[in-house]
């Protein structure tokens, strides 16, 4: 496989990336921080679906996403496979401070796995995360101390102003991360509002995009029949294992 | 709401208007067939729950509802264009036959048309385009960093039952909001920063200068419809139509004033083309700046419109209806082919209006090619 990567260094595969969840849990807020780097507060619904693009480089390849930013609306549901059905990723969003999106962000995964593309890779992101963190230390990056346990932090006391954020929290970080990995999602707390996690989210999805799949079925037929087809497990584990080296922050948009 | 000056009947068929346009807005959104079985399952069928997230397009529909004199007369307005782009403008925008389906291609700048390909079978009903207008409009869509928007809207002239699917693209953002955006700059960069938005909502019908290319379709196929609209922007940026009608627009030359026309006593006026059921009028100047001022104009124009069509309870129609208060004269005028309603200085006399009105009927026809749109083309 390592040819091929060589081979077609600065071609720019495009991946069809789409974004799920109920209504109002910020699912335009995470892409227009990841395509504007830009947060507006007080959003307008989105109507219908808007489509969004943004290049992401990874390693010595370009990635193109090319989003659905669906409308979380009840009645936009039934449009929904029109954006999944070619889809090579899904960004499905709750709101960590309300618990019932998380029941809707399951069955969006739900969905997804027996209708949606079998290779589809799923990112389940549990936004809004700057709700329940003390005001005071809400940190743009990945903090220093590394896993983000906002959890066990919030705990300690004395901090008046950090017990309360918490408990807004809804959804415990093990509770939907326990979800995650059974169902076998990339997992990920975010706000859009302070940038936490979102370009990660973009990031580890592009490590776990089967590129030379995508490339071998863009490139024809003889390439494809030379890369051992579309059901070859192998080509996204060498990815997987060349980029597992690599720090995080590796999508250099 | 506004004042109603005389008479419930007046204000009940000002009311029955609003009602009905915000019915079609609402079944834009879910469309007739849905609404009917809904009510036919459970009489008491609590709409909001289907309709939550489309309430912006509710709240500027009823906004533009009061200042659009386009929507009240039920006609199309059009941009004020050169012939001669609009003709360009508008063989770029006819799609090529490989493309199946397509319902409508228009180009819609300061909220108005510049023009609209259609099907030769059928035309577009104007409450169905002001419907559209008011969805593109909505600030989740036109405030959005998307390149474009793909929704479902049902048009209840056109087929109530059924959706079709709104391919729109914004080829031009409003200027004072994002100085820097090009045209068909779609991707971006984060590295961007962060840019304030400083767009205050207020309830003030406001000069929007954004160029906006919607596909209307009656497939889903996204991608056929994208792939066909970038081509067709690509070609409008190509040929410099983009940029001839984007300049038109910062010299102003896409609106104009009474005083182009050099009539006497002339404030302002709506012509109405019968013909083509398309709308034109100078900018709201001086009184009628003042949003108050505009709004008492309106009010009075709408009493015209009403005289001459009947619409009140009135036993029979009128050629001709004028009205002088203390603040200005008006006049209410139907033909064949045009209805005409002018405002004037009050001081003068009732013969000055007839003459004015004259005047700017000859005016429009001779400006005819820029203000309307006429022979677009069909495919």
């Amino acid at each position: 496989m390592a040819d091929g990567a060589s081979g077609s260094a600065e071609r720019s595969v495009q991946v069809k990336l789409v974004l799920l969840g109920e209504a109002a849990v910020g699912k335009s807020s995470v892409v227009l921080r990841f395509v504007s780097n830009e947060f507006q507060a007080n959003k307008e619904p989105t109507i219908g679906a808007a489509f969004l693009t943004q290049k992401c480089r990874l390693e010595d390849r370009v990635l193109r996403y090319e989003i659905w930013d669906t409308a979380g609306q009840e009645r936009f549901h039934s449009l929904a496979p029109m954006y999944y059905r070619n889809a090579q990723a899904a960004v499905v969003v709750y709101d960590v401070t309300k618990a019932s999106s998380l029941e809707k962000a399951k069955t969006w995964v739900k969905e997804l796995q027996r209708q949606a593309n079998p290779n589809i890779v799923i990112a389940l992101a549990g936004n809004k995360v700057d709700l329940v963190q003390p005001s005071s230390s809400s940190p743009a990056s990945p903090s220093p101390e590394g896993e983000e346990e906002a959890d066990d932090a919030t705990a300690t006391p004395g901090e008046g102003a950090a017990a309360e954020p918490e408990s807004l929290r809804q959804v415990p970080r093990e509770e939907a991360e326990a979800y995650a990995q059974e169902a076998g999602l990339l997992f990920f707390e975010t706000s859009a509002k302070t940038g936490e996690g979102i370009v990660e989210i973009f990031t580890e999805i592009a490590k776990k995009i089967p590129i030379e799949q995508i490339l071998a079925s863009s490139r024809g037929a003889g390439r494809a029949g030379a890369a051992g087809g579309r059901t070859s497990g192998q080509e996204g584990a060498v990815n997987l294992e060349e980029n597992a080296s690599k720090g995080r922050d590796a999508c250099n948009c | 709401m506004s004042a109603c000056p005389r008479g419930a009947s007046r204000s009940l068929c000002k009311t029955r208007f609003h009602l009905e346009y915000l019915h079609l807005q609402i079944l834009s959104v879910i469309s007739a067939e849905q609404l009917r079985r809904m009510f036919e399952r459970r009489m008491n069928f609590d709409l909001r729950r289907l309709l939550s997230g489309a309430e912006p397009l509710m709240h500027s529909l009823l906004t533009r509802i009061e200042w659009d004199l386009a929507m009240s007369t039920s006609s199309l307005h059009c941009l004020k264009v050169e012939p001669m782009l609009r003709k360009s403008i508008a063989d770029a925008l006819v799609p090529t036959s490989k493309i199946k389906d397509i319902l409508y291609v228009i180009l819609v700048a300061e909220e108005r048309v510049i023009t609209l390909v259609r099907p030769k079978k059928h035309s577009i009903h104007p409450s169905d385009l002001h419907v559209l207008i008011n969805t593109i409009h909505a600030p989740s869509i036109m405030n959005s960093s998307a390149a474009a928007s793909w929704l479902p809207v049902c048009l209840p002239k056109y087929n109530g039952s059924a959706f079709v699917n709104a391919y729109v693209m914004f080829l031009r953002r409003d200027a004072e909001m994002q100085p820097s955006q090009k045209d068909g700059d779609v991707e971006s960069s984060p590295q961007a920063g962060p840019t304030t938005s400083s767009s205050v909502q207020s309830n003030v019908p406001k000069p929007s200068r954004e160029i906006c290319l919607m596909c209307v379709s009656g497939s889903a196929d996204f991608e056929a419809v994208r792939s066909w609209c970038d081509t067709a922007s690509q070609r409008l940026t190509n040929d410099g139509l983009l940029l001839a009608l984007s300049d038109a627009m910062d010299r102003r030359e896409t609106e104009y004033t009474v005083a182009d026309l050099g009539i006497p006593g002339l404030r302002h006026f709506v012509y109405k083309s019968r013909p083509n059921v398309q709308v034109t009028m100078p900018l709201f100047e001086d009184p009628y700046d003042d949003l108050k001022e505009r709004r008492r104009l309106i009010t009075l124009y709408q009493r015209l419109y009403d005289a001459i069509h009947a619409k009140s309870g009135q036993g029979s129609t009128l050629k001709l209806q004028y009205i002088r208060t203390e603040r200005e004269s008006v006049m209410g005028w139907i033909t064949q082919f045009f209805e005409l309603y002018i405002a004037l200085s009050p001081r003068l006399p009732k013969s000055a209006a007839i003459n004015a009105a004259n005047a700017v009927a000859r005016w429009v026809q001779k400006e005819d090619k820029r203000l309307f749109l006429r022979d677009a083309p069909v495919f």
